[in-house]
């Protein structure tokens, strides 16, 4: 008797659309959760949080599989096979850093799994003519050609000095910028990698403050950027502009530093004054959800959750049709309009215009390009 | 390159050396003492950063002046470690004692993790980039009184290892264990002394560090790496090669830095760590066990 009635329920609960109907979409999110980049994972983390509330707001449910790669790429790699057979998801946002991207970028075909990058900046992850692999952001050579532009609009500066990570963002980063710069007549007078996390960069600065270069151009994670500046307020260096590469000098703990971080200038792939669809709105929410500004990376994961779930949704959850859907789609979201392009040299990559923001008065303010500019640039730099 | 680059590179790795060296000594003590090597080295100074950061954080209290808390209270956390862990598995396999002081180490990191997330903390003071100039060269404020701590921690150790009666008793227990009880040093206590000892060292290196470097659950294991070398370097169980191994290093990466390229400077660190020993095995001022 027992037995009937619950066959019976099963029946009509298969027959009502929409009451028990699982149209849950499998996406996986790889992202750095742990480990020396988990601060910044963090706002990934939160961005996708926040896009899986939106979304579900729109009547799509995600059914979401977190994976953790400590910022190393043989465990992204495997947390990336485990979702592509395990989990059978039908895509993947994520990972974090540019070293676990390119590792799992190279099996995303293999797999036959799109996955879409949300802020690894290493060039090569989309210039190898990957099927299934979708970025976001713009890839290193716009974190510095934009800077340099930017200073280009108020002088000609003639010198310029390298200090970074050596990490795949760093080099990547680094290598394009000596391009542009060589491109521009800026004459490199100092190139020096560091170890990330070390505590003392002293002779470093002291051997390019020595050079007396116009630019100081910096690449670093998180900390090392507060570090640096430290040591250079330390040593006396005092270039025309220190500009730093994305990442640490996009940080709320970096803006927090007042006394170091004035005047700096760095790229970046989003600020909350833009006038992008819903990017002040999203900052708002944020902030009031986590208590803190959120960073490029939140943005860029909450936009790369939103459209690869939407597609994935749109398709069924079917592989191949939503590889071929996001390669067609367009979208307009928090991080402006977005379309995945095959342009010089790279597949599947959204042309994605980078700003330049400068510390002024304990904010960050959007200075360059122009028509997304809050604020007028000062220069030349001075220690407060 | 000029002289005053070469200067100010000279002198700001012996700083930075002086706080190594305070993080060598910690482990050299320990492993002097017990023979065990302290895998949580790095993460009991991570432990004693965090309470350097709540301190003026929460209380106000100046990093350096903490130094008075933090000393203590750091002596108290490792003669709880060994009293409760450590001692238990002195006389076992060494892989059981790595084992051991891995698990506590990662215990640490992760309970930090838990209790204060990952987040980046910086402690900001008014002179946590602030320096003075003497002839061209810029010397760091914070570095500079961190090493005079530093310097001025070593002598007292020092003093206390040879000529109170403890310090006399913990160096006959590390020279031999056995003998030492015969003569009725009570060796378990001097066990519990001088992980307290060390530790309180790794948690001072933690908190003169904290104004000019930043602080994070995972911080711990590169000065574990470092604090080895540093040890290996001076001679296991030395507290003057430890100081020596310090500044050695110190000095080394920093000059390195400037005459050859950043990225070279472990190249050069490590050369010179192989170096010495193939020349002499048991480092420094180490001496040979066999």
């Amino acid at each position: 008797m027992f037995r009937k009635i619950a066959a019976a329920a099963l029946v009509v609960g298969l027959a009502l659309p929409g009451v028990s109907q699982a149209a849950k979409v499998k996406i996986g999110f790889i992202n750095t959760i742990t480990g020396a980049e988990a601060p910044i994972g963090e706002n990934l983390t939160n961005g996708v949080t926040m896009a899986i509330e939106d979304l579900k707001k729109k009547g799509i449910e995600v059914d979401l599989t977190k994976e953790d790669d400590t910022g190393k790429p043989e465990k992204s790699l495997a947390a990336f096979e485990k979702l592509a057979t395990r989990d059978n998801v039908a895509g993947v946002v994520g990972p974090y850093t540019s070293a676990c991207s390119s590792a799992v970028a190279s099996q995303a075909d293999k797999y036959k799994v799109p996955i879409l990058i949300p802020a690894a900046a290493k060039e090569e992850i989309t210039r190898k003519g990957y099927k299934y692999v979708f970025r976001l952001n713009a890839p290193a050579d716009v974190y510095s050609s934009v800077l340099m532009d930017a200073v280009q609009t108020i002088d000609k500066p003639k010198t310029i000095a390298y200090i970074y990570e050596s990490t795949d963002f760093g080099t990547s980063t680094v290598k394009t910028a000596k391009e542009y710069a060589k491109k521009l007549g800026i004459q490199e007078v100092a190139d020096e990698k560091y170890q990330k996390g070390a505590p003392d960069f002293r002779s470093t600065l002291s051997k390019i403050k020595s050079k007396n270069p116009d630019l100081v151009f910096m690449v670093s994670y998180v900390v090392d950027a507060i570090t640096l500046m430290r040591q250079s307020k330390e040593i006396g260096l005092t270039p025309k502009a220190f500009l730093g590469g994305g990442a640490g000098f996009t940080t709320a703990q970096f803006l927090a530093q007042k006394e170091i971080s004035n005047l700096v200038m760095s790229s970046t792939q989003w600020t909350d004054d833009v006038n992008w669809p819903g990017a002040a709105d999203f900052a708002k929410r944020y902030t009031a959800k986590y208590k803190k500004e959120p960073t490029y990376h939140a943005a860029c994961a909450y936009e790369a959750m939103m459209i690869m779930a939407e597609t994935a949704s749109k398709n069924g959850g079917d592989r191949d049709k939503t590889r071929n859907a996001l390669k067609s789609g367009q979208w307009n979201g928090i991080m402006g309009e977005v379309k995945f392009a095959d342009y010089a040299g790279f597949t599947n990559q959204n042309n994605h215009p980078m700003l330049v923001q400068q510390v002024q008065g304990a904010r960050y303010e959007t200075i360059y390009p122009p028509k997304f500019a809050t604020k007028k640039p000062v220069y030349p730099f001075k220690w407060k | 390159m000029t002289f005053s680059v070469l200067m100010q590179s000279i002198i700001s790795g012996i700083l930075v050396g002086g706080v190594y060296a305070l993080i060598g000594i910690g482990l050299t003590i320990i492993f002097g003492v017990m023979r065990v090597i302290n895998f949580a080295h790095g993460d009991i100074m991570m432990v004693g950063m965090y309470m350097t950061y709540f301190l003026f954080t929460l209380f106000g209290i100046d990093p350096f002046l903490s130094v008075l808390i933090t000393m203590p209270l750091m002596f108290l956390f490792g003669a709880l470690l060994q009293k409760v862990f450590i001692n238990r598995i002195l006389g076992t396999l060494p892989q059981n004692q790595i084992l051991l002081t891995i698990g506590l180490g990662l215990i640490m990191s992760n309970t930090a993790m838990l209790a204060f997330t990952s987040d980046y903390k910086i402690l900001t003071t008014s002179y946590s980039s602030s320096s003075f100039n003497i002839a061209g060269i810029s010397i760091s404020e914070p570095l500079l009184i961190s090493f005079l701590i530093t310097a001025a921690i070593t002598v007292g150790l020092y003093w206390f290892l040879l000529k109170t009666d403890t310090g006399q008793a913990i160096r006959a227990t590390a020279q031999d264990r056995e003998a030492a009880q015969l003569m009725g040093i009570n060796v378990k206590w001097m066990s519990i002394l001088s992980f307290g000892i060390g530790s309180a060292m790794a948690g001072t290196a933690g908190a003169l560090i904290s104004p000019t470097y930043y602080i994070f659950p995972q911080v711990g294991s590169a000065f574990t790496l470092k604090a080895f070398v540093i040890t290996v370097l001076g001679g296991m169980g030395s507290i003057v090669g430890a100081t020596l191994g310090g500044i050695i290093i110190g000095l080394v990466e920093s000059v390195a830095a400037v005459t050859i390229s950043s990225d070279w400077k472990d190249v050069v660190v490590f050369s010179i760590f192989l170096l010495v020993l193939l020349v002499k095995p048991s480092g420094l001022m180490g001496k040979s066990r066999m």
